[in-house]
C-alpha cells in the first residue's frame, strides 16, 4: 500500500462522486468497512513501508469521514473545492442584524445588571437564545433542501455558490453568537464579547 | 507467528497478558501465584535494585530510595511537580525539563524507572511461556498527552521490547469485557486508577470499538483518596518523608479495609511517632467526597462531546482498583442511572484488554478493530498568543491536518512554529509540546515560498510532523526541539548506560533488534512472494538473500540497510496486494449507493 496522494481530496478517498447530497448510513457503512481494511491494527506486522502507507491513508479516511458526514463541515469544504471560503470580517450578516443588535444590548444589561434584575433579564436572553436556534436549525433545512439544486447546477455554479456561502456566513455566525450568548448565561465573564467572531 | 504480549503499566500494579486460546489471560509470578507486579523501584546502596514487593517492603524503612507511582511523573517536566510530591520523593537538583531522581549519586528518569517494571514482566511471561517477549502492547490513560505517551514508548525501548501499539485503557477495558458478543451500543468506561482518572464513551458496532469521546485528569485517582486520609493523622505541616510514607501507606490499608466494613483502625509507627485512630465509612467517605466529586466533571464533558444523554448510555464499565470504593461505585450509579459492570477484577481488566489488543494486532483477532481518538486538541500559536487548533480533541486517530507556512520577509530562509497541546484559547495556557524550524528555503521574496506542513497523530496518539516544499515537490528537512521528554540520543545514551547487567552491550541490543526487524520482513514478503511478477520476484529475492546474509553477522547498521531496501524493492508489490484486497471488497458495492 502507497500513500493515497498528498492532495487527494475527501470524496476520491472514499471513492464517491463529487456531491453535497450523501446517504450518510451508507457513509458510515463505508467508512468502517473502509477501516477495517486499511488501519494500521490489520498491519501490525507488516513491513515498515506498508505500516507507515496505513497509518497515513487511515489518517486521510478520517478525516474525510469527519468532514463528510456533517452537512455544515461538508458544504464549507465544497466552498473550499471551488475555490472559495467564507470571509473573516466580522460584519454582521444583514438578515441577522435586528437580532443581534437585540442580543447585544441584553447581554450589556446583564452585565450592568443588579443582582435583583438578574433572574428576570436571564430568562428573558434564554428565550433570545431559543429563538437564535430555531434560526439557526431553520438555515441547516433551507442548506439541505438546496443540496440537490447545486448538485444539479454543477455546471453554473457561481449563483448557487454565492447562495451557500450566504448561509453559511450567516450560521457561523450565528453559532458564534450562540456559543458566546450561552457562555454569558453559564457566568464566563472572561468570554470575548458576543460580536466577536473568530 | 511470534505472539505480541500486552502489558498494563500502572501507576500502583503492572501486569502483562497474552491471548490464548480460551481467551485474555494475565501471567502470574511463579513464586507468590499474584499477577500483580507493584509499580515500586527500591536501590540499594549496593547497587542491587529491588522490583515489585520486595521494593514496597522496604518503602516505608528507606522513602528516599524507593520510588512508587513513577507513572505521575512520565512525561513531566520539574516544573510540572505538585508541591505536595516533592518532600516524598528524591528529585535530582538540577532537573529541569525531564524529572530526575537521585539515588545513591546516580539519576534516574521515570522511563528507566518504568522499564525495571517492563523488564521484570517480559522476565516473568518468559518464564512462564518458554518463549521469547519481543513485541507488546501497552496500555496508557486515555487522557495522557503527547510527552506523556512519548515516555511510555521510550520506557519499552530501554527495556528491549519492540512497543507496536500504545493502547488507551479504558478501551482495553471495554474489549476485556467482550461486550460486542452481546449487542451493539453505547458504552462507558469509568476509570480511576491509583494516579490517574479517565472516562470513555465508545459506539459498539459490529466488532468495531469506536471511542466516540474522552475526557479525564492525569493527576487523580485513588492515591488522592489516601492522601486526604493521612491529613487526618497528619499534624499540619508534618513533612517528615518516613512519617508522610508511613501514614500514606497505612491510609491505603484503612481505604481497602473501609471497602467490605464500616470502620477501620489506622494505625501509624514511624519516626518515633505511634497514632491510632478508628474512621467509619460515612467519615471517610466525607474526607473523599471532593475526590470523587472531581471525576464526575470530566464524566459530564465526555457526555456532551459524545452529544449524548447519561441515560442513553447501554453499559458501564467500572476499571482500576479505586473503583472498589463504595462511595465511587454509587457515584458513576448516580450519574448513569445503572448499575455498573465490576464481573472482571478491575486489577485486571485492563491488562486483560491489553491482551485482546495484542491478539489483534498480531492477526489471531481479525473479527474486531479499536478506532480511538485523540484526547486533546493540537494547536499552532498564531498572533497575539492566540492557539490555532489543527486537531480537535475526540477525532478519531490516526489522523492528519495541513497547514501552509510562508515567509514574511524578504530572502528569509527558516520558519520556525511551536506546538500546543490543550483546550484553552491562548497558548500560554495550554502545554508546549515542540518547536519546529524549517531551515534552508531559498532566499526568496517575502509571502513566495509555500510549505505545507503536515501535523500526524499515529494510532498511538503520538504527532509526527513532516514538511513538503509544495514548488518543488520535496519533503523539507525539520529541527523538531521536544519541550519536554527525551531525545532519541538521551535514550540511546541511557541504553549504553543501561543499569541492565544481562544486556549491558548497546551494540548487541541493537543487533537484536535489527534482526528481529530483519525477521519480521523477510517473512511478509516470503508470504507475498508467489503474488510477485517476474521482473519483481528477481530484485525482491536478491534483497532477501543479501539481508539473509547480512543477518549473519553483527553489523546491525548493515542489517537496517537492507531492510530498507528489501522494503524499497516490495513496495509496488506489498501496494498490489492492498489495493487488491481493497477493490475486491468495494467491488460488491456500487458507486452510487453511497449517493442518495
Amino acid at each position: 500500500m502507497l500513500p493515497l496522494p498528498a492532495d487527494a481530496d475527501h470524496y476520491t478517498v472514499f471513492g464517491i462522486p463529487r456531491q453535497l447530497r450523501l446517504d450518510q448510513q451508507e457513509l458510515s457503512r463505508r467508512y468502517y468497512e473502509l477501516s477495517r481494511l486499511l488501519h494500521p491494527d490489520r498491519h501490525g506486522t507488516a513491513s515498515a513501508v506498508a505500516r507507515d502507507a496505513s497509518m497515513r491513508n487511515t489518517a486521510a479516511l478520517t478525516r474525510a469521514h469527519r468532514t463528510l458526514r456533517d452537512p455544515v463541515s461538508r458544504a464549507l469544504y465544497w466552498l473550499e473545492l471551488h475555490g472559495e471560503k467564507l470571509g473573516s470580517d466580522n460584519r454582521v450578516p444583514p438578515p441577522l442584524a435586528a437580532l443581534v443588535f437585540e442580543v447585544q444590548e441584553k447581554l450589556e444589561e446583564l452585565r450592568e445588571a443588579s443582582a435583583k434584575s438578574r433572574p428576570a433579564l436571564t430568562s428573558e436572553i434564554e428565550n433570545v437564545l431559543g429563538e437564535l436556534e430555531a434560526r439557526r436549525d431553520e438555515l441547516d433545512q433551507r442548506m439541505e433542501a438546496n443540496f440537490l439544486k447545486w448538485d444539479e447546477a454543477i455546471a453554473q455554479p457561481t449563483p448557487l455558490l454565492a447562495d451557500l456561502k450566504s448561509i453559511l456566513a450567516e450560521r457561523a455566525y450565528l453559532s458564534t453568537l450562540i456559543r458566546d450568548v450561552k457562555a454569558t448565561l453559564a457566568g464566563d465573564t472572561a468570554v470575548a464579547r458576543p460580536h466577536a467572531t473568530r | 507467528m511470534d505472539r505480541v504480549f500486552g502489558i498494563d503499566l500502572g501507576t500502583t500494579n503492572s501486569l502483562i497478558a497474552y491471548l490464548g486460546d480460551d481467551g485474555p489471560q494475565v501471567v502470574a509470578d511463579a513464586a507468590s501465584g499474584s499477577p500483580l507486579l507493584p509499580s515500586v523501584a527500591s536501590f540499594l546502596p549496593s547497587g542491587e535494585i529491588l522490583v515489585g514487593s520486595a521494593a514496597k517492603l522496604r518503602a516505608a524503612e528507606a522513602p528516599l530510595e524507593t520510588i512508587a507511582s513513577v507513572k505521575r511523573f512520565m512525561g513531566l517536566g520539574m516544573g510540572d511537580v505538585k508541591p505536595e510530591d516533592r518532600g516524598c520523593y528524591p528529585f535530582a537538583a538540577d532537573s529541569g525539563p525531564v524529572v530526575r531522581f537521585a539515588i545513591h549519586g546516580r539519576e534516574y528518569t521515570p522511563p528507566e524507572i518504568s522499564a525495571l517494571f517492563l523488564r521484570e514482566l517480559k522476565l516473568r511471561a518468559e518464564k512462564a511461556l518458554g518463549e521469547e517477549v519481543k513485541r507488546v502492547v501497552i496500555t496508557v490513560p486515555a487522557y495522557f498527552n503527547d510527552s506523556q505517551r512519548q515516555a511510555t514508548r521510550d520506557a519499552g525501548r530501554l527495556a528491549g521490547l519492540e512497543v507496536l501499539r500504545l493502547v488507551n485503557e479504558p478501551t482495553a477495558a471495554s474489549l476485556a469485557y467482550g461486550l460486542d458478543k452481546h449487542h451493539d451500543g453505547l458504552i462507558a468506561v469509568y476509570d480511576l486508577g491509583g494516579g490517574t482518572f479517565d472516562i470513555s464513551i465508545l459506539r459498539i458496532h459490529d466488532g468495531i470499538f469506536e471511542v466516540i469521546a474522552t475526557n479525564g485528569d492525569t493527576r487523580l485517582g485513588g492515591d488522592d483518596m489516601d492522601r486526604a486520609l493521612a491529613a487526618q493523622v497528619l499534624q499540619p505541616g508534618e513533612d517528615d518523608p518516613h512519617l508522610v510514607r508511613a501514614a500514606l501507606i497505612a491510609a491505603e490499608r484503612t481505604k481497602v479495609a473501609l471497602t467490605d466494613n464500616e470502620y477501620a483502625a489506622l494505625e501509624l509507627i514511624a519516626a518515633g511517632a505511634k497514632r491510632e485512630h478508628t474512621f467509619t465509612r460515612a467519615e471517610f467517605e466525607q474526607f473523599i467526597r471532593p475526590v470523587v466529586e472531581r471525576t464526575l466533571a470530566p464524566c459530564r464533558q465526555a457526555l456532551a462531546d459524545a452529544g449524548l444523554e447519561a441515560k442513553q448510555i447501554d453499559e458501564v464499565v467500572l476499571v482500576g482498583g479505586a473503583t472498589r470504593v463504595p462511595l465511587v461505585r454509587r457515584a458513576v450509579q448516580e450519574l448513569f442511572g445503572r448499575t455498573p459492570h465490576t464481573e472482571l477484577d478491575p486489577d485486571q481488566v485492563v491488562a486483560l484488554g491489553a491482551g485482546v489488543q495484542a491478539g489483534v494486532l498480531s492477526g489471531r483477532r481479525k473479527d474486531m478493530l479499536l478506532l480511538d481518538v485523540v484526547p486533546l486538541s493540537l494547536g499552532i500559536e498564531t498572533v497575539g498568543g492566540v492557539m490555532e487548533r489543527i486537531i480537535d480533541r475526540n477525532t478519531t486517530i490516526p489522523t492528519a491536518a495541513r497547514q501552509l507556512f510562508t515567509t514574511f520577509m524578504d530572502n528569509q530562509t527558516a520558519v520556525d512554529f511551536t506546538v500546543y497541546q490543550g483546550e484553552r484559547e491562548l497558548v500560554q495556557d495550554n502545554r508546549k509540546l515542540a518547536y519546529f524550524i524549517l531551515r534552508g528555503l531559498e532566499p526568496q521574496p517575502a509571502g513566495l515560498p509555500r510549505l505545507e506542513v503536515t501535523f500526524l497523530v499515529d494510532a498511538n496518539g503520538i504527532l509526527n510532523v513532516t514538511a513538503r516544499d509544495l514548488r518543488s515537490g520535496h519533503e523539507h528537512s525539520i529541527d523538531v526541539k521536544p519541550s519536554y521528554g527525551l531525545t532519541d540520543e538521551q535514550v540511546e545514551s541511557m541504553l549504553e548506560a543501561s543499569f541492565d547487567h544481562a544486556v549491558a552491550d548497546v551494540a548487541a541490543r541493537l543487533l537484536i533488534e535489527a534482526r528481529n526487524e530483519g525477521d519480521g520482513i523477510l517473512r511478509a514478503t516470503r508470504k507475498a512472494l508467489d503474488q510477485a511478477t517476474d521482473e519483481e520476484r528477481g530484485l525482491i529475492e536478491a534483497a532477501m538473500a543479501r539481508l539473509e546474509t547480512a543477518m549473519r553477522t553483527t553489523d546491525h547498521n548493515r542489517i537496517r540497510d537492507l531492510v530498507d531496501e528489501l522494503n524499497q524493492a516490495s513496495m509496488s508489490l506489498a501496494q498490489r496486494i492492498m489495493d487488491h484486497s481493497i477493490k475486491e471488497a468495494l467491488e460488491h458495492r456500487r458507486v452510487d449507493e453511497v449517493v442518495s
